[in-house]
């Protein structure tokens, strides 16, 4: 089997809270490949760690004494390169307990050598799409403007003119009504729904070898959102573009994804193929993967006007991680017999059928670990 | 049957829009009708959900029945009496009936107060109760909206979403309103603890008796939490009945579409067929959304799937005949010259 294009091994992203005086444990341990030509989603709620994954792996986490460790390995024209590399020389990290408790950190080395580390990686190799799209793009520049721009600086395509017709093509792709009258348009101009297509064929016109999609249909209407859903569905079979999908929308992450990592206060609590996690009738699956799905009022639900199966508590905070399972707290399926478990040591992320794997000590195979 | 607690008739509520610099000389501007002669009601105890797009007017409504802005004209009648142009001092008996939730978790919030003093001054701003009457009144509300205690010491800034949105409704709940306007209350809140907030806002109404105008875009939601569905385009209502036959049975294509587009989140199975299959073929078609462009006749024809599958016929685009609401049975009213 092919080694996976996208390989994040064992990833921590520290933030220091100055407010709070301590580390917020945004990533804490998280592993995931992404093969060749599939979509792997990851699903979590805000705080989960889900973002933050995908942005270490942009090179774009740079903010204050944060930290990153791990390794982040990329496989490019039949390389591969770890994006983490050398960056531990710059940052000391003294833990105690499993607790850091100071960094030190070369904030400019750091920098340096981040930017270096991604030369050539970060708009090429890995393109992104936003949450908000007008942002990202610059609203001094026609949408033409910027596709040439980065067509010119990425591909083959280096002519004007040249680069010009390649910008209309991924319009087009894109289905962008009138590429052409549209190509002198600033985003300004242009619909929120309009602006995101802009910005997919920006990531894609680069011919990127990962397409980073960090929460592309959220803060859009819905009737926009769905049809955002469907262009992506659409590239995805005409492309096969290797995609990393960030969402907390599960019908979006189930439409898209061929394998999905749900993400829970850091770390990720469940794995496996998007049929798997998702199914209906699934009892092998993590007590907060089942209480999310059974928050989203059913059909039955409503026609029945009952109450809904609400999580109790609230989303962990990710400065005091517990000792135990992170979901203990809120979680409605702790047994006696594995009360112990839960409360004082964290469940290992145990593989319960092929591929499928869940971090929960209710099931065998994790008990086993 | 109850009565009815709000009765608006043919509401409007236009923005004028001023660019340039001769526009805002001369004080002349572009009218943006943001609400455009929209009628309902509200029964004591009920919910009513309205929904639609952003910038299809479902807060503006919710400002204006309030009068937290004026209306441009038409009528909005609160509990037997016509509150459309009372002063504010007239007003002032009448806001603690009717109260707004916002989508902001932050909105109403004072940074600098803590839970306690924010509680307080809600409990106090009609009223003059003694400490005791505060102490216990502050237990009640705690009680009501499933806050610890604890919390009261603590300042917004270190409360989560949840309890943002708990606090936030038990301020609103200390001046004993009778209508809610809830405005996207789940919106900003995370998946987890979307839930806990629609079953937190049932509780209330069927425990106080409130009546809710229940203003979301998550369908699946408002078609649980009411017993009617206003749909809205463009500053009109174009289909309103009972939530399951907006749901199962829409009779304007522009309700059939809104809720397809969103049928994954109910059934995420069943969805992929309908989304395929049905919906597929409307969407290709489906252009780009321009509140500001002139329409004549029906203000959706142009996005409207069954105008160009009856070979655009000339009533939907003919100025003098937009739709109209009108019953087809059951109270449920559509303004599409096919349904």
């Amino acid at each position: 089997m092919d080694a996976p294009l996208l390989a994040v091994e064992n990833l921590r992203t520290y933030f220091y809270s100055r407010a709070k005086r301590a580390f917020i444990r945004s990533v804490d341990g998280v592993s995931l490949g992404v093969m060749r030509g599939e979509t792997l989603g990851i699903v979590g709620e805000s705080g989960s760690g889900k973002s933050v994954t995908a942005l270490s792996a942009a090179g774009l986490v740079t903010a204050g004494p944060g930290v990153i460790s791990g390794r982040i390995d990329l496989q490019s024209n039949g390389s591969r390169r770890n994006l983490l590399d050398g960056l531990e020389n710059y940052a000391r990290v003294t833990e105690q307990d499993g607790r850091v408790m100071a960094v030190e950190k070369d904030e400019r080395g750091w920098r340096r050598h981040s930017e270096t580390l991604m030369a050539g990686v970060r708009g090429k190799e890995i393109a992104m799409i936003f949450q908000n799209p007008r942002s990202a793009l610059n609203p001094y520049s026609t949408i033409g403007k910027q596709l040439v721009e980065t067509i010119r600086l990425h591909t083959n395509f280096k002519g004007e003119r040249q680069a010009r017709e390649r910008a209309i093509h991924w319009l087009e792709r894109v289905r962008i009504d009138s590429p052409r009258l549209r190509f002198d348009n600033f985003p300004f101009g242009m619909s929120g729904g309009m602006c995101q297509r802009a910005m997919i064929a920006m990531a894609l016109s680069a011919e990127p070898s990962l397409l980073i999609a960090d929460e592309p249909t959220t803060g859009l209407d819905a009737t926009i959102q769905s049809t955002i859903v469907d262009l992506l569905a659409q590239l995805k079979t005409e492309t096969g573009i290797t995609t990393l999908l960030i969402s907390h929308d599960i019908s979006v992450i189930q439409r898209l994804s061929d394998r999905i990592a749900v993400m829970y206060g850091g770390t990720v609590v469940e794995t496996g193929r998007a049929a798997q996690v998702l199914a209906p009738e699934a009892t092998t699956r993590h007590p907060y993967t089942a209480a999310l799905l059974a928050s989203i009022p059913s059909a039955e639900t409503i026609r029945r006007k009952s109450y809904l199966q609400a999580i109790e508590g609230e989303v962990l905070d990710t400065i005091e991680v517990p000792r135990g399972c992170r979901f203990y707290g809120r979680c409605n399926r702790v047994t006696e017999a594995i009360r112990e478990n839960c409360a004082g040591l964290e469940p290992p992320l145990g593989e319960v059928a092929p591929g499928h794997k869940v971090r929960c000590w209710l099931y065998p195979a994790g008990r086993k670990a | 049957m109850s009565r009815t607690i709000l009765e608006v008739t043919d509401l409007r509520k236009d923005y004028r829009q001023r660019r340039g610099l001769v526009s805002m000389l001369t004080g002349q501007g572009r009218v943006i009708p943001a609400v455009d002669g929209v009628s309902f009601y509200l029964r004591e105890n009920e919910t009513v959900g309205l929904v639609g797009e952003s910038g299809c007017g479902k807060t503006t409504i919710g400002r204006t029945v309030l009068r937290l802005t004026d209306a441009s004209s038409g009528r909005i009648v609160f509990d037997g009496r016509d509150i459309t142009t009372l002063s504010r001092a007239e007003l002032r008996p009448l806001r603690r009936e009717m109260q707004m939730i916002f989508q902001d978790l932050d909105a109403g919030l004072n940074p600098e107060m803590r839970v306690r003093d924010i509680l307080r001054e809600a409990l106090t701003v009609h009223e003059r109760p003694s400490e005791a009457e505060i102490a216990g009144r502050v237990r009640e509300l705690l009680e009501q909206v499933s806050l610890k205690d604890s919390k009261l010491a603590n300042f917004p800034s270190e409360l989560s979403g949840g309890e943002k949105r708990r606090v936030g409704i038990a301020r609103v709940l200390a001046v004993r309103p009778r209508l809610i306007v809830a405005d996207e209350p789940t919106s900003a809140l995370d998946i987890s603890i979307q839930a806990q907030v629609v079953n937190l806002l049932r509780d209330l109404q069927k425990h106080l008796g409130l009546t809710y105008l229940f203003i979301s875009h998550d369908l699946p939601v408002v078609e649980l939490v009411s017993q009617k569905v206003a749909v809205m385009y463009l500053g009109r209502i174009v289909e309103m009945g009972l939530a399951e036959n907006i749901a199962h049975q829409p009779r304007h294509p522009y309700t059939g579409i809104l809720w397809s587009s969103l049928a994954d989140k109910q059934s995420i199975e069943a969805s992929r067929r309908v989304r395929d299959v049905t919906v597929e073929r409307e969407r290709r078609a489906w252009g780009v959304f321009d509140f500001e462009q002139p329409t004549s006749g029906c203000r959706f024809a142009p996005r409207c799937p069954l105008y160009r599958e009856k070979g655009r016929p000339a009533v939907c685009t003919d100025p003098a005949s937009e739709p109209q609401l009108r019953d087809v049975g059951h109270g449920h009213v559509v303004a599409c010259h096919f349904a």
